[in-house]
This record gives structure tokens, C-alpha cells and sequence, in this order.
């Protein structure tokens, strides 16, 4: 469960960093400043940070970043990593063609 | 919609594992795995598995896999390859993805053995392409036969980065260094020695600053970090390379379980199912098993794999509890067996000093890679005696015995206990056939003659590169930490069927090195 | 931490969010409460993105014009946030004589009402977007209707409101309502209890539950929705698109990825294990529901599917309203699926009404107690 509750809580200034221009998220090309500056716009969780900068909207659906979003999520709100509740996870496991995804076969209709 | 007694979602060791035990009691099993080829992980790994017989222990991976693939089909266990599974839903459903259409199935229960998959280190160039996960670049070597690149640099200390640094050696490519953050070698010390002794040097304390070039990696730069993981002014490095591997843990696969709702938890180590002993997770007729559950290695794997199984068939009201318990017990102790010795899960973090005998493990093998020539002498592999006799070179406590098996003349002790540390029976005369050299999965023991000529000791030791050399070959010998120290002659090469791939390789070398050369670098340099 | 506050709103989705940001703009203290761990958790972050005024019952029309006139065109400039909003018109497709009937009716109802929808045959729908099907026989256009990123704009209205010092809470839920001498003031949640001079209650179907706490109901029910994403595509078409049959809604974002919602026709018995999760049958459905009007799409890949909670109101309009006989409460909830685009509009009104001011629309259709029995 969160510990971060009141969204008003003072993070302190953002503090541009050397390293923000790393990319993080690789799929969606999302750098490091712009998971940090999300937390300082009250995004606290990963499911908002996702949701508001498409870090792990891409194609391996955060397998690749999702483990360096937290933390650096986590140390922009001094929290330890494990404290933030990690985001959904959903079907389908693997990127899926439309054509394939609508094809059930006899069984199903 | 055709609804299995249980589904399997993976191959690998725990899936095939899993699906031999279930349908050798009568389930009806299906296994589905997205990839061509069954075994997950077992057909990349060439080396020598650890652990004891019941284990498998000197057998390569890919030849498990192969007995466990046979074992599978002559169960009748119906394996299902290049089949995706998308999605596991309430009721036990799953969609799979095979050709190009999503077939359903349902089970009474379900197993996830979906693995792992590799972390990630971000550093400035890490997006170059270049900069591969070392797991990766096994796939690309032992699967399909692609060097991943000439000049590599390992990041990561542990025993994939070790395992694979070899690996990538033996494919032909330089490995020029091996990194890590932390102050001590992660993996295996018999891992490190192996790769230290052929010329790689290990830089702890290190990380990697900047990855460089414009298309494509062409070079790194490393410096060694302070306490609070701040780089040192001045101990910048520069390494030449087109090559970055990142060995840096691995995450469990576990989206599937999440997926069903079953209660996970974050641990350091993954998010992970909340299962108990037979990986029941808080879903009934839902389990997870091998690296989804927890991050070991295949050994691990396949009794977990087998475990649950088991657990599904009780579920299933194919056996009873009774027999349940007593299989699970049997397992559980030889699943407890692997989780013991200086790499234990309890004592991940600890720094231990001694080993369980009491002596003082060699530090400089935990900084450096390599044990010093004045620490080798202090353990009971170590005895210097006229005639052939083996040196062992096995210096923490691993839960590992193959070599005691090994030796027909019964010349090694390891005892009930597999982790003890081997022992030479000074009893026992050694006929020099070299069984033990082939069978010890870290390449940790040679066969030394300190009187084979007057001044000329011999040292056999395992060798698995290509090309080898012929008798009368002249080449160096090298120390544990990939030093020349003193010229070599090849005497003889053996390599027997028994010994599985491993050459023993017998040089002859100036008496006074016989303590120090271990590694033989032929004249050309080529390796 | 302050537990007082002019107004406390019970939900953080975007007509919580948005209410909070139009109350702190006009100088309330405000309070709101999130029963999950994340802003904008509910329908707010999973609906199809859709800002259409066509295809609405006549009594929210009004709303959606107002806010596709006034209040969606320069959302993005007055939160200093791109919502990615699109006005690039609404194409609800037709294949059937059947559905050129309905579409027929649908464009009748609403042009009676000064919306600018007309019916158009296929070469003009093909005009306006190249990659229909060659089966599609006609549509309703509305050139003024158009989608924007719910995410973003659910968001937008968040970090605004929270930079104008509006006090969100999340993890926080909400279990009673509770009158002081007669006036609804105290929000008592599993942890705290916090007072307000007025309380909003916008918090979806929980809506329900928590109104029951002090003698309200709101005659809805929830039903379960899905939703599936591609990975990017070439820009391709911006349009809304929509169909006669209810195949699907969806539209193609900024990202370049296709946003495509769609029922199964189970939607209203759909069984979840306490959060909303997906079925096996209905992502299939949708995308066969797309690839008869775009078969252009067979190959995008889909990368994901969500589902979500509709509160679906008896008579498919929400409730907004003040609650005379709970004086202090406001209600904004049943939104029936198509609340999104609404969602500026009823910020506004709703800030209105919690201060007392003259509404600038009538919200008098949307009253809590409108619903009668049939004789």
C-alpha cells in the first residue's frame, strides 16, 4: 500500500539532474527528466507515471523498463522501491494481429 | 472447448518436469510453449550442471534437456510448440495463439513455468546497438551459432556473467573485461577462476560510465565507484569493443499469474506468486513453477517443476494426500540440498569469512577472480605428493560432488554432505586416468606430476576450446589470473568419450611453476 | 494534514478532477478522496476517448455541444497540458439497410436539436476517410464531434487542480456520509473523517453505496466494458469512428496507436474477481467488429486489452444534481458509459452548484429524483 496518500506532500524542487536525457523506457522513448518531472507533477504511482508519459505502453509492456521506472519513481519519493504497487497486467501476453486475435476457429462460434 | 486434467504453460525444466510427474499419473497434459524448440532455457547451457547425481550433476545442460524431452514424450505428455499463450483467465481458460488462431482450452489446473527474463542497466549509450543482455547473446552463440560480436566487455558478476564470458570464449570472441558493481564476485569462485586464468580481468567495484560510438557500441568507458556509488576521479578505463553484455539478474516471467488475480508479492528478487511448498497459489488448481516463482537455476526448476505436479495430480484426486506427502518430502530434501553451502538464499548478503571446515576463504578469488598462489595451498584439495595426483582447486562450499563419483580408485572424499569442500584420501593411490578433471562442472581440478622429468613437472588440466592443440605444440602457460609466468610444451591431449567434451590437455612446464601454471596459450596466441 | 475543506468530493476521475480544478479556480478549498491507490482508476481512464455529441439522448446534448464549442478546444492551452484533442468530426458507419435506418433516425433526432449531423452515402464517407471498407453503404457525419486522450486529460485536470492547491488523497475510502444538524458535512472514511460545507459525490458505481449511507439511491447498474490498443501505425485518420450497429468506437491517437472499445454482448453479466478483468471472448469480438469496416487493419498488432466499469443509469442519462432533502449533497454519477466527453461541462456545473451559482446550463433533466415507476 502506498505510504505516499496526500498528494499535496512536499517532494522539494525539481532538481534538473546530468542524466535526465537517458532514455528509460525504450518502446516509447521516454527519458529519465520525464519520469522525474511526472513525480513532481503528482504522479506517485506507477500506474499514473504510465499513464501520463506511456512508460510501459510499448510493445514489451514494461518487461524491459518497468523495473528502473520504480526505481526512480521510488527515489524521487524517498520511498524504497518495493512500496509502490506495481501496474495491471493484461492480455494479450505478446503483441497479437488483429486478424489472428479475431480468428477463434470453429470451436468458439 | 477441450478442457485438459492440466495445462502447462512453458517447457522448460519445470514445465517438463511437471508434465512427466502429472501424466505418469495419469493426467491428461498439455504443455504449450511460445518458442520452436522445447527446454526453455536447458538447450543454451553447454557447461557441466552442479550438485549431485539426483541432480544431474556433470551432465550439459542441453543433454538434460534432451533426456527430459524423451522422458516427456515416452509419458505421453503432449507438448505444443510455437503456441502462445495470451492471456489465463477466471475459470482456468486459456487463449493461445497457434498458426494464425486463438484456440481455447480450459484446465482443472493450470501450471505457469513461464521463466524469466533479463534485467536491464541503463547507462549513457545503453541504446547503442551493441548493448545485449548476456542471456541474449547465449541464445545467439549456442542456439544458432552467431558470434554476438568480436570484443565484448561483461557486465555482472554473477554466475550468468561468469557462465557466459566462458561461453563467449569459447565461441571465439575476446572478452576483454569483466565488471562489476559490487565489491566481490557474485558467482561461482570455480566460474571465476575458469575465466580469470584465461586472461580476463575483473574489475569489481566498477560500473560502466559510457558506451560510445555513433551506429553501434565501439567502445566503453568504466571507473570504479565509492561507497555511495559515485565514481572516483582518475580511475576512468577505456576498452575497445563493439560488444556490451548486461548480466545483471533476471525478473520472473510472472504476468500470467498476476494476470489471474492470484496474490503476488514484490521481493527483491521479482514480483512473484504468493505460493506455498507445492507453489499452490492463492488461486485453487493455479501453481507456479521454477525462475516464475523465485529465481534459482534449472536444477531448482525441474524439482519444483516436479513437485507441482505432483501437488496438481493430488489436487486432481489422482493420488492421495498420503502419497503427496511422502513424495514432496523426498523432493523438498533435494530441492534443500541445492539451497545450501556459501551461496545459500539465507546467506545472500552475508559475508562469510570461513568455510564450513573452518578455513579462510580465499578473498582474493572475490575480489580479483582468481585464488592467489599463497591462498591455494591452505585447502584439503590441495596435497603435494610424488607421482600424479589431482589438485583440487575447489575452494568455497557449493553443494556439488561429482568428483568423489568420479575416481575409480575412490582418491576423493566429499562425504553426505555435498557442499563439503573435496578432500584427497591420502590412502589412495591416484592412477592419473583424468576422470575427475572431466567431471568437475567448474574445471576445478587437474592431475599435477611434480617429478615427470627432472625439472619438468606436468600438469593435465580440462580444456573445451577449440582448436586444440596437438602433442609437441609450444605455447605458454598461464596462472590463475591469466599471467604468462613460463613456456609450455603440449605432451598429450586425451579426449574420451566418457570425458564429454571436456579434452584433457597435459603440458609440460619448469618444475618451479608447477604450483602456478593452469591455463595453456598456444604460440600463435589464437584462442 | 487539513480535513476541512469548502467542498469534498468523493471520486478522483475527471469529473472529480475537473470539478476540483473549476472550484479552485474560482477561489474553494477542495478536498478529494480516491478509494484506489491511483488518480482517474475508474471509466475515466478507460473509455474509448470519444468527445461526440451525436449519437446522445437529447438531454445531454446540450452539454456536449457547450463543451465541444467552449470548453474542449482550448482545454489542452488552459490546463498547460496537450489532452490530444481532436475535432476532426464523428463517423458512425452503416453496412445494412437496417443500420442506415437507425443512423437515419439517430441524425433526425439530433439535427431537430440544432446539432450539425447529416447522412452521407459511401463515395462521400470514402472521401473523408479512405480506409473504409468497400461494404460500408452510408454513415451519420458530425464534422464537429472528436476524441481526445482520456488519460491525459483525466490527468491534466489532476495536476492543475493540485498545483491550485487542491488537496487530493488517494487510498482513501470512503464507507459514510453523515449529517450535522441536518446538513450533509462529514465524509468518514476507513482511516480518517474529513467535513465539507458541500459534498460531491462522483465516484462512479460506488457512488451507489456510498448515497445509501445517507438514505439515497441511484437506480444503476454496472457492466463490464473492454477496450484494446495497437502498437503505432502510420497517421491513417483522426475521425471519431462509431458504428450503427455498436461494433465498435474507437479513433487513432497521437501516439499513432488505434484506441478501439467494442461489446460482446455479455456486457451486462460479465463476471470480475473484485477488479475489473477481461474474458477470453471479447477482444476477439471486437476485432472482428473492426476488420469488417477497416479490413486495412488486419495486421495491426494489438498490445493490450483493459476492461472497465460502466454505471449504467435506468434511463442511460447520469444524475446531477443537488439533493434537497440532503442538503449539501451533490451527486454526479450514472454516467452510463458516456461520460467523458461531458466531463468539462459538468466540472463546470458542478462547481456552479456547489456554490450556489446560477448553472449556465439547465440541469433540471438530470435531477435524482426523476425516476418513476411506469404506472
Amino acid at each position: 500500500m502506498s505510504k505516499i496518500k496526500d498528494r499535496l506532500i512536499n517532494l522539494g524542487e525539481f532538481v534538473l539532474q546530468p542524466d535526465d536525457d537517458m532514455i528509460i523506457c525504450r518502446c516509447e522513448e521516454v527519458t529519465k527528466g520525464e519520469v522525474r518531472k511526472a513525480v513532481h507533477d503528482g504522479m506517485f504511482t506507477l500506474t499514473e507515471i504510465r499513464r501520463y508519459t506511456r512508460t510501459g505502453m510499448g510493445l514489451c509492456q514494461g518487461q524491459t523498463c518497468g523495473r528502473l521506472i520504480k526505481g526512480i519513481v521510488a527515489r524521487e519519493l524517498g520511498v524504497a522501491p518495493i512500496e509502490l504497487e506495481a501496474a495491471v497486467v493484461r492480455s494479450p501476453m505478446r503483441p497479437i494481429e488483429m486478424k489472428v486475435l479475431g480468428n477463434e476457429g470453429k470451436e468458439a462460434r | 472447448m477441450k478442457r485438459y486434467d492440466l495445462i502447462i504453460i512453458g517447457a522448460g525444466p519445470a514445465g517438463l518436469s511437471a508434465g512427466i510427474e502429472a501424466a505418469k499419473r495419469g493426467l491428461e497434459v498439455i504443455v504449450f510453449d511460445e518458442n520452436a524448440k522445447p527446454g526453455g532455457q536447458l538447450f543454451k547451457q553447454i557447461h557441466k550442471f552442479f550438485g549431485s547425481k539426483e541432480h544431474k550433476a556433470k551432465i550439459r545442460g542441453f543433454k538434460i534437456g534432451e533426456e527430459l524431452l524423451k522422458e516427456a514424450n515416452d509419458c505421453g505428455v503432449r507438448v505444443e510448440l510455437n503456441a502462445i499463450v495470451i492471456g489465463l483467465y477466471l475459470d482456468k481458460e486459456v487463449t493461445v495463439k497457434i498458426g494464425d488462431e486463438i484456440k481455447h482450452y480450459k484446465g482443472d489446473a493450470v501450471i505457469v513455468a513461464t521463466g524469466a527474463t533479463e534485467n536491464m542497466v541503463p547507462f549513457d549509450g545503453w541504446t547503442l546497438p551493441g548493448v545485449i543482455g548476456a542471456g541474449a547473446a547465449q541464445t545467439m552463440m549456442n542456439l544458432h551459432s552467431i558470434k554476438p560480436g568480436k570484443r565484448v566487455l561483461m557486465l555482472g558478476s554473477g554466475n550468468v556473467g561468469l557462465v557466459v564470458s566462458f561461453q563467449l570464449m569459447q565461441a571465439g570472441c575476446e572478452v576483454v573485461a569483466l565488471v562489476d558493481a559490487a565489491p566481490k564476485v557474485g558467482g561461482y569462485g570455480v566460474h571465476a577462476s575458469k575465466v580469470s586464468r584465461c586472461g580476463v580481468p575483473f574489475y569489481l567495484s566498477h560500473t560502466i560510465i559510457k558506451a560510445e560510438g555513433e551506429e553501434c557500441v565501439t567502445g566503453v568507458t568504466i571507473g570504479e565507484v565509492d561507497t555511495s556509488w559515485k565514481i572516483v576521479p582518475g580511475t576512468e578505463k577505456h576498452f575497445n569493443i563493439d560488444t556490451i553484455c548486461l548480466a545483471v539478474g533476471l525478473s520472473p516471467m510472472s504476468q500470467l499469474l498476476s494476470m489471474t488475480g492470484c496474490k503476488m508479492k514484490d521481493t527483491p528478487g521479482g514480483y512473484v506468486p504468493e505460493c506455498d511448498e507445492t507453489g499452490a497459489t492463492s488461486v485453487p488448481g493455479i501453481y507456479g513453477a521454477g525462475d516464475v516463482s523465485g529465481i534459482e537455476e534449472a536444477s531448482s526448476a525441474m524439482i519444483e517443476g516436479r513437485i507441482s505436479g505432483i501437488a496438481a495430480a493430488e489436487y486432481l484426486g489422482f493420488i492421495t494426500k498420503v502419497e503427496l506427502n511422502e513424495k514432496i518430502e523426498e523432493l523438498e530434501e533435494a530441492l534443500q540440498s541445492l539451497r545450501e553451502g556459501m551461496f545459500a538464499p539465507e546467506n545472500r548478503g552475508k559475508v562469510l569469512e570461513k568455510t564450513d571446515e573452518g578455513i579462510d576463504v580465499s578473498s582474493n578469488l572475490l575480489e580479483m577472480g582468481y585464488v592467489d598462489e599463497l591462498e591455494i595451498g591452505r585447502f584439503p584439495g590441495i596435497r603435494r605428493v610424488s607421482g600424479v595426483h589431482p589438485a583440487i582447486e575447489c575452494t568455497q562450499n557449493i553443494p556439488c560432488n561429482p568428483c568423489e563419483d568420479a575416481c575409480p580408485r575412490k582418491c576423493i572424499k566429499i562425504g553426505d554432505k555435498i557442499t563439503s569442500l573435496p578432500v584427497i584420501n591420502p590412502d589412495r593411490d591416484c592412477s592419473g586416468c583424468g576422470m575427475c578433471v572431466a567431471s568437475c562442472p567448474g574445471q576445478a581440478i587437474f592431475l599435477v606430476n611434480e617429478e615427470y622429468e627432472p625439472g619438468f613437472a606436468a600438469i593435465t588440466m580440462p580444456y573445451e576450446f577449440l582448436p586444440l592443440p596437438v602433442p609437441g605444440d609450444q605455447g605458454r602457460a598461464l596462472d590463475r589470473s591469466g599471467k604468462e609466468v613460463c613456456m609450455a610444451e603440449i605432451i598429450e591431449i586425451k579426449s574420451l568419450a566418457a570425458f564429454d567434451h571436456t579434452h584433457l590437455l597435459t603440458m609440460k612446464v619448469p618444475g618451479d611453476m608447477v604450483m602456478k601454471a593452469r591455463f595453456f596459450r598456444n604460440m600463435e596466441g589464437a584462442q | 494534514m487539513e480535513h476541512c475543506a469548502d467542498v469534498v468530493i468523493i471520486g478522483g476521475g475527471i469529473i472529480g478532477n475537473s470539478t476540483a480544478y473549476y472550484l479552485a479556480k474560482k477561489g474553494c478549498s477542495v478536498i478529494v478522496l480516491e478509494k484506489s491507490e491511483d488518480i482517474g482508476n475508474g471509466g475515466s481512464s478507460r473509455n474509448g476517448g470519444g468527445v461526440r455529441q451525436s449519437g446522445r439522448d437529447k438531454r445531454e446534448l446540450p452539454l456536449a455541444m457547450y463543451g465541444a464549442k467552449k470548453l474542449w478546444p482550448t482545454l489542452s492551452e488552459e490546463l498547460d497540458m496537450d489532452v490530444e484533442y481532436y475535432q476532426e468530426g464523428n463517423l458512425r458507419l452503416g453496412k445494412t439497410e437496417g443500420h442506415i435506418k437507425i443512423l437515419e433516425g439517430l441524425t433526425k433526432n439530433a439535427t431537430s436539436l440544432g446539432l450539425d449531423v447529416t447522412m452521407i452515402n459511401h463515395d462521400e464517407a470514402k472521401a473523408i476517410n479512405p480506409y473504409l471498407s468497400a461494404e460500408v453503404m452510408g454513415a451519420s457525419w458530425c464534422p464537429t464531434d472528436g476524441h481526445a486522450n482520456p488519460l491525459l486529460a483525466t490527468l491534466a485536470y489532476y495536476r492543475k487542480a493540485r498545483k491550485l492547491g487542491v488537496r487530493f488523497v488517494t487510498s482513501e475510502e470512503v464507507v459514510e456520509i453523515r449529517k450535522i444538524k441536518g446538513k450533509a458535512r462529514q465524509v468518514i472514511t476507513t482511516e480518517n473523517t474529513y467535513e465539507g460545507e458541500t459534498v460531491i459525490i462522483a465516484a462512479g458505481y460506488a457512488s451507489r453505496k456510498i448515497a445509501a449511507t445517507i438514505g439515497v439511491d441511484i437506480p444503476m447498474n454496472p457492466a463490464l466494458l473492454e477496450v484494446l490498443v495497437t502498437e503505432a501505425q502510420p497517421p491513417m485518420f483522426y475521425q471519431m469512428l462509431g458504428t450503427a450497429a455498436a461494433d465498435f468506437y474507437g479513433h487513432q491517437s497521437t501516439h499513432g496507436s488505434f484506441v478501439f472499445g467494442g461489446t460482446s454482448g455479455f456486457e451486462e453479466v460479465n463476471k470480475d474477481n473484485g477488479t475489473p478483468v477481461t474474458n477470453s471472448l471479447t477482444a476477439s469480438c471486437i476485432c472482428r467488429g473492426i476488420m469488417k469496416y477497416f479490413p486495412c487493419l488486419e495486421d495491426a498488432k494489438i498490445v493490450r486489452t483493459w476492461a472497465g466499469w460502466i454505471d449504467v443509469c435506468v434511463d442511460h442519462v447520469p444524475v446531477i444534481s443537488h439533493v434537497e432533502e440532503v442538503p449539501g449533497l451533490i451527486l454526479a454519477c450514472a454516467f452510463s458509459g458516456h461520460g467523458f466527453g461531458i466531463a468539462p461541462t459538468v466540472g463546470t456545473l458542478l462547481a456552479h452548484m456547489a456554490v450556489g451559482e446560477k448553472t449556465i446550463l439547465d440541469v433540471s433533466d438530470f435531477r435524482y429524483d426523476r425516476f418513476k415507476a411506469k404506472i
